[in-house]
């Protein structure tokens, strides 16, 4: 391992020692790969198994500089592996004499599998690419001796798992690197990030462009904090212990962000509409909140929360009476209304903001979550047409590469097929697949030329284990120290992954350079395929027709707010709605139109959706007399119907049908219609301007 | 337990089984070792869960398998 020359004086240089920090960094993850790597072709070695090379592989695709990654990859690669050894099996026992129908047949699960990967984003992904790629490592090798694929199935899995293993062992114990301490920064930042704007937003009006980066931002931290939550329980049972209430915590978050937002757009829309007695009362109702945020002078530490849960717990309770005593301040009937809506929908923020502070209180001090803890879950959402041309793109891919194999005999013609069962899994989530496949067969050509000069210049005459590391070592070294580097993304990868793939450990080793070449350009070529499968079938991120369609997703949220069971529903629509907001905007540029309209119509969805699930809640409560049941489930019908299909008819009908149940409701039901008309007629919001844009004769689409 | 044992026909080796008992308890102790807070005491809690795990593997090994 490289030793880090600690000694050098740097108190006066503070670029060296953040120089020397970072390379620190690098070379632990080298040594780290390094290691994993040799001990896994000895071990495989040792234990007599057919291919060491297949363990260096997977050690080479698993290692992470972050153990809870390398944890998480390695438990769903596990479990990615068994699946398609069992399919790989099934489809060799299912059709050996034809090969035809074998190759088909495999195309369609790798296809399949790299569906999946897009389907279900995060590590889960990486289980399905794997079980594709293990369906074809187990059944291709064995093509032309049915017999012994159950032997090759056996040694394939054995040699994956001792990967696996071997990789997860060595990046636990030896110096590891965590990334619960980022977890914990990330989220403490992001709570510090959310009090402070709520704090300095009291003075009431927030331009509609703050409030989207606002949003943007929160956005964004929810979903990241899942991601990272996701990853981190594989590292430390403790962050297990508390994963759920990690989870209840980040929903809190998005509840009380979806009130917040709702309520600001209130204050801005009477403001913009002239009615500040009722504006101007609601910032005074709302502007004790702000010193409940704030820690008492002392504590002014950020990691101390005590003092918050009780301070705010003190605003939950002294908000009737505020509120009574500065509606006795208005004039007249409908300012008293506006007033009783905005007091409504600040209660439900301060209720909700009590419960989030107390609940990232519990997490910091250990204590259990008062009210017991809720299972939820962080719903996603998917787009089923980009999932459709990942699989179609991949079955191309592969059906090619078998009718070429099948016509030309070439022999080598397996072991492009694996190349390419690879990349067009690992490759179809990326964002730019095309610029990441240049990059890793960049990278690939480069550590197969490492790969033949350690082969046939350093190697021949070298005896022992200790000799085939020291020749192996110098240009191994390159491919996880470019990995660290993040100017040059998938270049390392495809180096350490060109270079181990191509060195084909065995033991004992054959000096075979017509086998050598021959397997790089079958190599290179299904790599190089799997990229021009991406350029001839690009995915559908980032295209207007695709954002189009997200736009429809995003809205129809709002049905799903208004017609789904209640029960979890909450949780669901918040989550849903964040992931695929945050999906849309990672293909639009910063501060793009487009992207500015994903934003304004998420904050509509968001508090439309969230005004209509409370409405419903009252309804099911059952206090409510028939009558005005009856209209409130009508007004929820025809508002969820304008987002599904946002025209002019549509409108009017959600109007008149809002204004109806507002006319026979009583009490919260009434805040929450006159929440909803209030949104509905927000002149700002990008629904008006749908609606004026489509004229209402306009025939049904499908949708 | 026998050395090896019949699988439908496939010959596994006998020590499989007792892995796989071995990291279900593991799971179950870890859970209740997290719960207590024991691996806040500890130097390194990776090492240490390795060693309880080879322990219990090693035991139960020897106990089971002749």
């Amino acid at each position: 391992m490289a030793a880090v020359p600690a000694a050098v004086p740097t108190a006066d240089r503070p670029w060296l020692r953040e120089l020397l920090a970072g390379e620190a960094h690098a070379w632990l993850f080298v040594g780290k790969s390094v290691l994993a790597i040799y001990l896994g072709a000895w071990l495989a070695m040792w234990l007599q198994l057919e291919q060491p090379s297949t363990t260096m592989i997977t050690v080479a695709i698993v290692m992470h500089p972050h153990s809870g990654m390398v944890l998480a990859k390695s438990f769903y690669r596990t479990i990615g592996t068994l699946v398609g050894s069992l399919v790989g099996l099934a489809l060799m026992s299912a059709f050996p004499q034809q090969r035809e129908l074998f190759l088909l047949s495999l195309s369609l699960w790798v296809a399949l599998c790299a569906g999946g990967a897009l389907r279900y984003r995060n590590f889960m992904a990486y289980g399905f690419v794997l079980a594709g790629y293990t369906a074809a490592i187990v059944a291709l090798p064995a093509i032309a001796n049915p017999y012994g694929v159950f032997d090759s199935a056996v040694m394939r899995v054995s040699e994956v798992l001792l990967g696996i293993g071997v990789s997860a062992l060595v990046s636990e114990l030896v110096l590891p690197e965590r990334l619960r301490p980022i977890l914990r920064r990330e989220a403490r930042a992001h709570f510090a990030k959310f009090l402070a704007f709520l704090r300095g937003s009291t003075a009431g009006r927030i331009p509609r462009q703050a409030m989207q980066d606002a949003q943007l931002a929160s956005v964004r931290a929810a979903v990241q904090l899942e991601d990272l939550r996701s990853s981190v329980i594989f590292e430390d049972p403790e962050v297990r212990l508390r994963s759920r209430r990690m989870r209840l915590l980040n929903q809190r978050y998005m509840a009380a962000a979806t009130s917040f937002q709702s309520l600001h757009h209130l204050i801005n829309r009477l403001q913009r509409g002239g009615r500040d007695a009722a504006a101007t009362a609601l910032i005074a109702l709302y502007r004790p909140l702000a010193t409940a945020l704030t820690p008492p002078a002392g504590h002014a530490g950020d990691d101390d929360l005590h003092a918050l849960p009780p301070q705010l717990d003190a605003c939950v309770r002294a908000l009737p009476g505020r509120a009574a005593a500065l509606r006795q301040d208005l004039s007249d009937a409908a300012a008293c209304r506006e007033f009783d809506t905005g007091a409504a929908l600040l209660a439900r923020l301060v209720d909700e903001l009590a419960a989030f502070v107390a609940t990232e209180h519990a997490l910091r001090t250990g204590r259990p979550v008062k009210g017991g803890v809720e299972k939820v879950h962080f719903s996603r959402s998917s787009d089923l047409a980009g999932v459709g041309v990942a699989v179609l793109r991949t079955f191309l891919t592969m059906a090619t590469l078998s009718v070429f194999w099948l016509a030309s005999g070439w022999t080598f013609g397996a072991n492009a097929m694996l190349l390419a069962a690879i990349f067009s899994g690992l490759m179809a989530a990326s964002p730019n697949p095309v610029g990441s496949v240049l990059h890793t067969l960049v990278g690939y050509a480069a550590g197969m030329l490492g790969a033949a000069i350690t082969v046939f210049a350093l190697m021949p005459g070298g005896e022992g284990y200790t000799m085939l590391v020291a020749s192996t070592l110098p240009l191994l070294l390159i491919g996880p120290y470019l990995a660290t580097r993040d100017t040059l993304p998938g270049v390392g990868a495809g180096y350490t992954l060109g270079f181990v793939y191509i060195l084909a450990l065995k033991n004992p080793m054959v000096y075979a350079p017509e086998h050598f070449f021959n397997d790089a350009i079958a190599q290179l070529a299904g790599l190089g395929l799997s990229g021009a499968a991406f350029m001839l079938l690009p995915g559908l991120a980032g295209t207007g027709w695709q954002r189009r369609r997200q736009l429809r997703r995003l809205r129809a949220l709002v049905w799903l707010a208004a017609t789904e069971p209640l029960d979890g529903l909450l949780w669901r629509f918040e989550s849903r709605g964040r992931d695929l907001l945050l999906q849309a905007v990672a293909n639009t540029r910063p501060r793009s139109a487009e992207s500015r309209t994903l934003l304004a119509w998420s904050l509509a969805v968001q508090e439309t959706g969230r005004a209509l699930l409370e409405l419903r809640q009252d309804v099911a409560g059952g206090e409510l007399p028939a009558i005005a049941r009856d209209a409130c489930e009508a007004a929820v019908r025809a508002v969820a119907a304008l987002y599904r299909k946002p025209d002019l008819s549509a409108w009017e009908a959600a109007d008149r049908a809002v204004d109806a149940a507002i006319a026979l409701a009583p009490g919260r039901a009434r805040n929450h219609l006159h929440q909803l008309r209030s949104a509905l007629r927000d002149d700002e919001s990008p629904l008006l301007a749908a609606v004026h844009a489509m004229p209402a004769q306009e025939p049904a689409h499908a949708s | 337990m026998p050395r090896e044992i019949a699988f439908y026909g496939t010959l596994m080796p006998g020590l499989l089984p007792v892995f796989v008992g071995c990291l279900l308890l593991m799971v179950l102790l870890d859970l209740l070792l997290g719960r207590i807070g024991l691996y806040r005491h500890v130097w390194h809690a990776s090492l240490f869960r390795l060693a309880l795990f080879v322990c219990l593997f090693g035991g139960a090994g020897l106990l089971l398998v002749r």
